[in-house]
């Protein structure tokens, strides 16, 4: 009898752990009767091996951040899922985030802090304990800030803890000079445009109101190799319902080749198509004239300057078949307003793209896309108070796709002791989140002023920041150089100091607030203890400031105490939140209804501007202009990156489940190209760029998928560390190669595909 | 127990590989084990190019020729599925020359392959490949739903691709994998019309009862039974190649 109860609520405890929210079997309620733990000399599946603990918790293998329950039978972890109640990843996770077991028990990880021995950059460190490594840091800290101010220090973050330091420590240490590659290395651009034309930011989640929408127009973007898991999915759902699809892309991606027209274009041309688009939306009269008339400003200037803009103006300079481009337009416009052009993520690329995506929302703002049902909704951010604590050293996050949507004021922060940014914020470039590769710069000029030392917290700071070289040589003029990692990337060799993190499935965090159509809050809770001595962000952070003198900031002692005094004010509490899976959803204001007639667009006409005039009074086009980028030259070709789908960034390249997935990448090479040359599918070559930066050597991937005048490959590969035992020398580096790029003059972004690579047959 | 069956919509699939990885750690296979490979497939020339990805995994047919040839029952139907109990098999590697899909492997010298995560299922759950596809192009459950949503489901892509139809309802004798295809098999790497009968009625009616004798040995003496067994079937092989040329001759 005893048996039997035990039988059942083993399976019941199995159907809430294994049930998932997709497939016939459990929608359909279809009972298959239970078989017991196969019995015999094999070992039983996990989840018969104990009771399954499930943990609520924030997906980090790539910065979308899906909701998840991770299952752990006593102390290990065997499997995530989707947590079938998150908005974002509604059961179902890709497959990096199916990788996140394994990255946590990757075999080369941190495991203890270190303190240099050697030179810097040669990788010599004796392990030693939190207190004397922590102690090292915060003596070296306070010297610095004596002797240059505080704003000598540089933060940059990236992944979910970023938040600890490049946030809530850069502030109340009080440096402005903290900033994320999801900035100015990804979405700068992007954003800007939007704060520009619309008055508010994109937002992490693109705000695509995807179950209406009935035209998708793509430029640049990979769904499906790019696999965040939820655009996936809005997309698969959109395209089963016969939206119509055209994708603009120089390489026929997975997406292109779902695609109803894909328009193979000249990279660095994009502009012109979206001026062509324009041309033929007005020239034709199909655009939305009605929300033109009612919410655009500057719609007449714009008409002018396109006059002359047709297609056969942007053929030939996209090397695109006029037709084709006419016939686009036509295609997007028969859909509106449940039509756009998605706005992507990463978007630094020529340098000019602040422009370019403003072209793009003009395009969008013709379809009438903004706030109407099945076009963009309007996110917004959930309500919730941030931590009491006293006022911040330097006030205004270092942005990047986590932040807040904030309004960018006139005046830049200062930091205690008088000193703004030193990225050349209004001197280089407009506006926009600190820049990352423009801090470089001043750690080996002094201009400014000088940064003496950088904390860097989850940036793959080699494998990241374009200018590999210029990097190094920074590197080895820091007074401090302290790395907080999980695995040794490249740059832990160049630190003093290396402080070893626990992984999400180890600690808790920040809450995760979305701005979103229906705005919510996720938690992060560990699932296990941390890995050896490995140590939570937040932790770090804590301590370093108890040492540093900022005891004021750091009055929670945990992590929970904090979370829990943040959800208190909207009477929740990590208690109550297990209770709702992990996630707090709260209403929107997705549509014009929702705004009551006042307006959603933020800009000082209170409409979306066509024409700027705040880029006129900046020197800069007030309606974006087609500025051609440089060509390769003879025998060279435009090096394109991108993502594979089991991937992320430099991220997950050694993490045993997903390298077994892609070991190594490929350089995507025209198939004609490869028979010309002599040269055949799999050979192994390396790359020499315009500078003579050498990688690979690499296995040619010869195909019909790609021009012939640009070659592909997948970001994070070609890695120069033997102690990422897996990862180490496997493909080729495309950051390596990228020793220049352009700086876009008014959002900061750092323009990247304007580097050519040659092959050589030998290193 | 009831017939099921998968959904496979290769029109959909967008070759994320979510459905690799969530069945390489679900199931906890070892490395270099995949129970699903997504091969990237490209036609025509640039810039005239169509393309996808072929989702290679077990098909769980019918009549499935592994199942068939197994000497040890290791290989079994169950629900419709192929199902395998690894505890049994031999390491023979019938199954491994038998599947017209190319689809067991030897893994440490046992077969290895899809077993339609029948302990997931039989706890209430769903296969990991499907509950965590993205794209909505694997479904699992009773076949008869199945076939209907694949039915369907063709009809909605019709106009994107006049030429999509079903395949598996009837292919080698039916398959436990329902595909939704835009193209012709031939063109999706797939065969218009697999072989299996032949090549399964060949083997239990001329060949197997040949060597039958040696082969039941095998299910009692698991550790010898490998090798003899092994030695067995390369004769069996032989026989199998001169009765295919009969066939093809015949033809
Ligand atoms: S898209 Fe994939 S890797 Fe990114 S958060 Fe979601 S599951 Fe994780
Ligand atoms: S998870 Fe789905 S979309 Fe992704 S490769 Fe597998 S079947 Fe295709
Ligand atoms: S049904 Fe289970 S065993 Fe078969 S491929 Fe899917 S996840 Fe793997």
């Amino acid at each position: 009898m005893g048996k039997v109860q035990l039988q059942i609520s083993r399976r019941t405890f199995l159907k809430s752990a294994l049930a998932g929210s997709a497939g016939l079997a459990v929608a359909g309620g279809h009972a298959i009767p239970a078989v017991a733990a196969p019995e015999g000399s094999a070992e039983p599946p996990w989840f018969y091996r104990g009771q399954i603990k499930t943990t609520y918790s924030v997906c980090d293998m790539c910065p979308w951040r899906c909701g998840i329950t991770v299952q752990s039978v006593g102390d290990r972890v065997y499997k995530i899922d989707g947590n079938p109640a998150d908005p974002k990843s509604r059961g179902m996770l890709c497959a990096r985030g199916q990788g996140g077991v394994s990255f946590m028990y990757d075999p080369d990880r941190l495991r203890s802090p270190m303190l240099r021995t050697g030179e810097r950059g040669e990788g010599k460190f004796q392990e030693v304990t939190w207190p004397e490594a922590l102690d090292a840091m915060a003596e070296k800290l306070l010297a610095i800030k004596e002797q240059y101010g505080p704003e000598s220090v540089a933060v940059f973050g990236h992944t979910s803890g970023e938040f600890w330091f490049a946030d809530y420590f850069a502030q109340a240490w009080g440096t402005p000079n903290a900033a994320k590659p999801s900035s100015s290395l990804c979405t700068s651009p992007r954003e800007e445009a939007s704060n520009l034309t619309l008055g508010f930011p994109v937002g992490g989640h693109e705000p695509v109101d995807w179950e209406g929408l009935r035209c998708l127009t793509l430029i640049g973007s990979h769904i499906g190799e790019d696999s965040r898991n939820t655009v996936m999915q809005d997309f698969a759902k959109a395209w089963g319902r016969g939206a119509k699809v055209i994708v603009v892309d120089p390489r026929f991606s997975s997406v292109a080749a779902k695609a109803d027209y894909w328009l193979p274009i000249k990279p660095g041309t994009d502009t012109a198509l979206l001026l062509a688009w324009i041309n033929v939306l007005i020239a034709e009269k199909r655009y939305d004239a009605d929300y033109i008339a009612e919410w655009a400003d500057g719609f007449d200037k714009l008409a002018a300057h396109v006059a002359d803009l047709t297609p056969e103006w942007a053929a030939a300079i996209t090397e695109l078949d006029p037709e084709l481009i006419r016939t686009t337009a036509r295609v997007m416009a028969d859909s509106l307003p449940q039509s756009l052009i998605m706005p992507g993520r990463h978007v630094t690329w020529y340098g000019n793209d602040t422009q370019r995506m403003r072209a793009a929302y003009t395009v969008n703002a013709l379809l009438g896309a903004y706030g109407r049902e099945g076009g963009f909704y309007f996110n917004k951010s959930p309500y919730i108070e941030a931590y009491p604590h006293p006022p911040f050293a330097v006030a205004g996050s270092a942005g990047g796709c986590s932040a807040e949507p904030g309004a960018e004021s006139a005046e830049l922060p200062v930091g205690p002791s008088g000193k703004a940014r030193a990225d050349g914020a209004r001197t280089k470039f407009l506006r926009g989140a600190t820049a990352m590769q423009e801090l470089i710069e001043p750690m080996i000029t002094g201009e400014p002023y000088p940064i003496k030392a950088l904390i860097v917290y989850g940036t793959n700071l080699l494998n990241t920041v374009p200018d590999v070289p210029r990097t190094i040589e920074a590197l080895k003029n820091l007074d401090l150089v302290v790395a907080i990692d999980v695995l040794p990337m490249e740059h832990v060799a160049w630190a003093d100091i290396v402080l070893p993190e626990a992984t999400v499935l180890e600690r808790y965090d920040e809450l995760w607030t979305v701005a979103h159509k229906t705005p919510y809050i996720a938690l992060r809770e560990p699932a296990v203890e941390p890995y050896a001595d490995t140590k939570p962000a937040w932790w770090m952070a804590r301590e370093l400031g108890m040492r540093v003198g900022l005891e004021n900031y750091f009055k929670w002692e945990t992590a929970e105490e904090y979370i829990n005094t943040r959800l208190q004010t909207i009477g929740s509490s990590i208690e109550k939140m297990r209770e709702e899976k992990g996630i707090i959803v709260q209403k929107g204001k997705p549509y014009f209804a929702d705004f009551k007639g006042s307006s959603p667009f933020l800009t000082k006409t209170g409409k979306i501007e066509l024409y700027s005039d705040e880029l006129a009074l900046a020197g800069q086009d007030p309606i974006p202009v087609y500025t051609p980028t440089e060509d390769p030259p003879d025998g060279f070709f435009r090096l394109l990156y991108g993502r594979h789908p089991v991937h992320t960034f430099a991220k997950t390249q050694n993490t045993p489940l997903l390298h077994e997935l892609y070991p190594e990448n490929e350089l995507w090479i025209n198939a004609g190209i490869v028979a010309a040359q002599g040269m055949k599918d799999g050979d192994r070559v390396w790359l020499e760029n315009q500078d003579g930066a050498r990688s690979g050597p690499v296995k040619l991937k010869a195909t019909e998928r790609i021009r012939p005048d640009a070659v592909f490959m997948a970001h994070g590969f070609g890695r120069n560390e033997p102690a990422l035992t897996l990862a180490n020398g496997k493909g080729a580096n495309d950051a390596q190669l990228q020793t220049r790029y352009i700086l876009d003059p008014i959002s900061g972004g750092a323009g990247m595909r304007v580097n050519f690579v040659r092959i050589v047959k030998e290193a | 127990m009831a017939t099921n069956a998968f959904l496979l919509d290769i029109s959909r699939c967008i070759g994320c590989q979510a459905c690799t990885a969530a069945c390489k750690t679900g199931n906890e296979l070892p490395a270099g084990t995949q129970f699903i490979q997504l091969i990237e497939q490209t036609r025509g020339t640039f810039p005239n190019l169509e393309g996808g990805f072929q989702n290679h995994r077990c098909y769980h047919c019918t009549d499935a020729a592994c199942v068939s040839v197994c000497p040890t029952g290791a290989l079994f139907k169950e629900g419709g599925m192929t199902r395998l109990n690894r505890d049994v098999c031999s390491g023979c590697q019938y199954c491994t020359d038998a599947c017209p899909f190319d689809v067991p492997q030897m893994v440490d010298g046992r077969c290895s392959k899809c077993d339609a995560c029948a302990d997931v299922v039989a706890a209430g759950g769903t296969p990991w490949c499907v509950r965590t596809c993205p794209s909505d192009a694997l479904r699992f459950g009773d076949r008869q739903e199945i076939l209907a949503e694949a039915q369907s489901r063709v009809a909605a892509i019709k106009e994107r691709y006049p030429k999509a139809r079903v395949y598996g309802e009837t292919e080698a004798g039916g398959l436990g994998v329902i595909m939704v295809l835009p193209d012709d098999p031939e063109v999706l790497d797939l065969p218009a019309n697999p072989q299996v009968p032949l090549l399964v009625n060949t083997w239990q009616k001329v060949v197997q009862p040949a060597t039958m004798g040696l082969t039941g040995l095998s299910i009692l003496v698991t550790g010898v039974a490998a090798v003899i067994a092994r030695r067995n079937h390369m004769q069996e092989l032989k026989l199998l190649h001169k009765e295919e040329a009969k066939a093809d001759e015949s033809k």
